[in-house]
């Protein structure tokens, strides 16, 4: 829209901003409209589970606390329209996804909702710090051991690499309590703050990175390794192609070649691969959260796992699709920043 | 001849040699647990918290309630590696019907198995195998079937990329100029072409499995029946301020056995491709 408006005699540099903006502004649209029936679909799936369980859905969503109070049970009833055939249950239980209502918890007496977006927030603030860990130091050493190529570093940087890969996160989250919480005693062994913590706000933030280091290490160290594999073989293979070779005999060093020509271009793989691996590591911090008592929705949904409160577990499986969704849409967005050659695919 | 040639590439990938190796090893170990350690891992043996080397009768040393780390170790790989190996063995098969379905019919059919990989992707996998188990419940089934739900979108989509490339090819038209039904192409012809790079893919989807089983059962959510090693882990867990090793030992066997997965893997996709060996 926005790029039918810049008239032709604009400058181009204008001309060129704007139908980027436009661009973007369209593959937003695409990428929104893509995601209902991807949205449909997780919910039809979760409906499928529910009726595969054992027990029927009353149960399932009262499971909780023998809930034995007719009228409540009344209201469920009417609410999800149990009588109905199970394709109007379906119809039923969407509307009422839609109006986000994904039931009521009654072990913490309130709406699913809102408990799951009561913890979202921190799960958000490890998922981010472990991404951009990942991304920080899997870049750098892609590079490193791209540009030592078949030296030492290389070597060094591959092995290491392949330790990450293979290692449980749960199991790379306890060993590093063991070393840097049980026996040098430099960081926290788990929780978000310290109780009872008055060195107010600034204080607060700083308390918090502390007990984020750790977790952020288990969860970004394997991410890390996938992104120095991939960003060491993209780099190898750019820095082959004839661009590459064109700035070099126009007179620029080594160096400047790497960092703005050849890099830049090496990390549209790695960009792609964090597109992809979005869910994978929403379902990471589930474990990582469990060894840390990270107060996220991880923690929630193991809680709500181990006392079987289902219509908890079956919001985190929604929002955390619909969290993947949004992440995607953010990933693409960068993609085409990167890249402007690419509009939409 | 040709078999000689590409068991010779594999073992010029040295890393890919000592994987095989070693996973060679794991198997063995797991076959014979019982012949090695014929007394159940989880009766009580010795005494409570002995560290590794402390008594020569229990090599790995004992857990929290006295149990031979060893044993436990041996017996665990059985566990771990069947449940790794079925796993995979059901995302192939979700993944190669599909991706072959896909690819040889396109079209709508191509749309909507496509669409459907990206569900299931979206899909955070781990949350999706926990609601599966806690909902189905904690049986060996459920568990191989959960992580194999989750894990056949890459399967899918190799096998549909096989088939794109191969189902105009001359041999599959002068099947179909022979009359030969769809099915039969599919199974019989495209299929036996389009395998080696999805075998590949398979190693790689029996690591990732591990590593989601051992992550179930560190939850507490494993088969209680099973003692894998990933439970063992979350077993220990209570105890890492005295006895740390009780969960150092058996994340270590994890550790190993899918990183030689990993260069299995590696060293197959090596012997398969010729032209990327040397990146």
């Amino acid at each position: 829209m926005a790029g039918e408006l810049a008239s032709p005699a604009a400058p181009p540099r204008i001309a060129r901003g704007s139908s980027r903006r436009a661009a973007a502004l369209r593959l937003l649209r695409r990428r929104l409209i893509q995601a209902v029936p991807l949205m449909l679909g997780v919910v039809v799936i979760n409906f499928v589970l529910i009726q595969l369980a054992p027990g029927s859905f009353l149960e399932l969503m009262t499971a909780e606390n023998q809930v034995s109070d007719p009228a409540t049970i009344e209201l469920l009833r009417k609410t999800y329209g149990l009588d109905d055939p199970v394709w109007l249950q379906l119809v039923k239980y969407i509307w009422a996804l839609m109006q986000f209502d994904f039931g009521f918890s009654y072990r913490q007496n309130r709406p699913v909702i809102d408990a799951i977006s009561d913890h979202l927030p921190a799960t958000l603030l490890l998922m981010i710090s472990s991404i951009t860990l990942a991304l920080a130091v899997g870049v750098s050493a892609g590079v490193v051991a791209s540009v030592k190529v078949r030296t030492f570093w290389d070597s060094l940087v591959s092995v290491a690499a392949m330790f990450f890969f293979a290692a449980p996160g749960f199991w790379l989250g306890i060993m590093l309590i063991v070393l840097f919480s049980v026996k040098l005693g430099w960081l926290p062994v788990g929780g978000m703050m310290t109780i009872g913590d008055r060195s107010g706000a600034a204080g607060g933030v700083l308390d918090i990175l502390h007990h984020l280091i750790l977790p952020t290490l288990a969860l970004g160290l394997f991410y890390a390794a996938i992104y120095t594999r991939v960003m060491r073989s993209s780099m190898l293979e750019v820095a082959q192609l004839d661009f590459v070779r064109t700035a070099r005999a126009k007179g620029l060093s080594r160096n400047q070649v790497t960092i703005s020509h050849v890099l830049r271009n090496a990390l549209l793989p790695v960009v792609t691969i964090l597109g992809v691996q979005m869910g994978t590591v929403l379902a990471g911090s589930v474990v990582i959260e469990s060894v840390f008592s990270w107060p996220g929705v991880g923690s929630l949904l193991f809680d709500s796992v181990s006392s079987r409160n289902y219509p908890v577990v079956l919001g985190i499986m929604v929002l955390g699709s619909l969290v993947v969704i949004a992440a995607n849409i953010a990933v693409d967005l960068v993609y085409m920043w990167l890249d402007p050659r690419i509009e939409i695919r | 001849m040709q078999r000689l040639e590409f068991i010779g590439r594999f073992a010029r990938n040295r890393g890919a040699l000592i994987g095989a190796v070693l996973i060679l090893v794991v198997a063995l170990m797991a076959l014979l647990a019982p012949l090695f350690f014929p007394v159940d891992p989880l009766r009580i043996v010795g005494q409570p918290e002995l560290w590794p080397g402390e008594d020569p009768d229990f090599p790995l040393g004992t857990d929290s309630l006295g149990r031979d780390m060893l044993s436990m170790i041996v017996h665990g790989a059985r566990a771990t590696l069947l449940i790794g190996l079925f796993a995979s063995a059901v995302a192939t098969l979700i993944g190669v019907s599909v991706g072959a379905t896909a690819g040889y019919f396109g079209g709508w059919i191509d749309e909507i198995a496509m669409r459907a990989a990206e569900l299931f992707q979206t899909i955070p996998n781990l949350i999706f195998v926990l609601t599966i188990v806690v909902i189905l419940g904690s049986t060996l089934a459920n568990i191989v079937i959960a992580i194999g739900i989750v894990s056949w979108t890459p399967i899918a989509r190799m096998t549909r990329a096989e088939f794109l490339a191969l189902r105009d090819r001359e041999f599959v038209q002068a099947c179909r100029a022979m009359g030969m039904g769809d099915f039969r192409i599919i199974a019989g012809e495209i299929l036996p072409n389009a395998l080696p790079p999805v075998i590949v893919l398979s190693s790689l989807v029996v690591a990732g499995a591990i590593l989601f089983e051992s992550a179930v059962s560190f939850l507490g959510l494993g088969d209680p029946n099973v003692a894998s090693w990933g439970r063992l882990v979350g077993d220990g867990r209570q105890l890492i301020r005295s006895s740390w090793y009780i969960c150092a030992i058996p994340g270590v066997a994890i550790m190993i056995t899918v990183l030689c997965l990993n260069l299995i893997g590696d060293g197959l996709n090596d012997a398969l491709n010729p032209k990327l060996r040397d990146r």
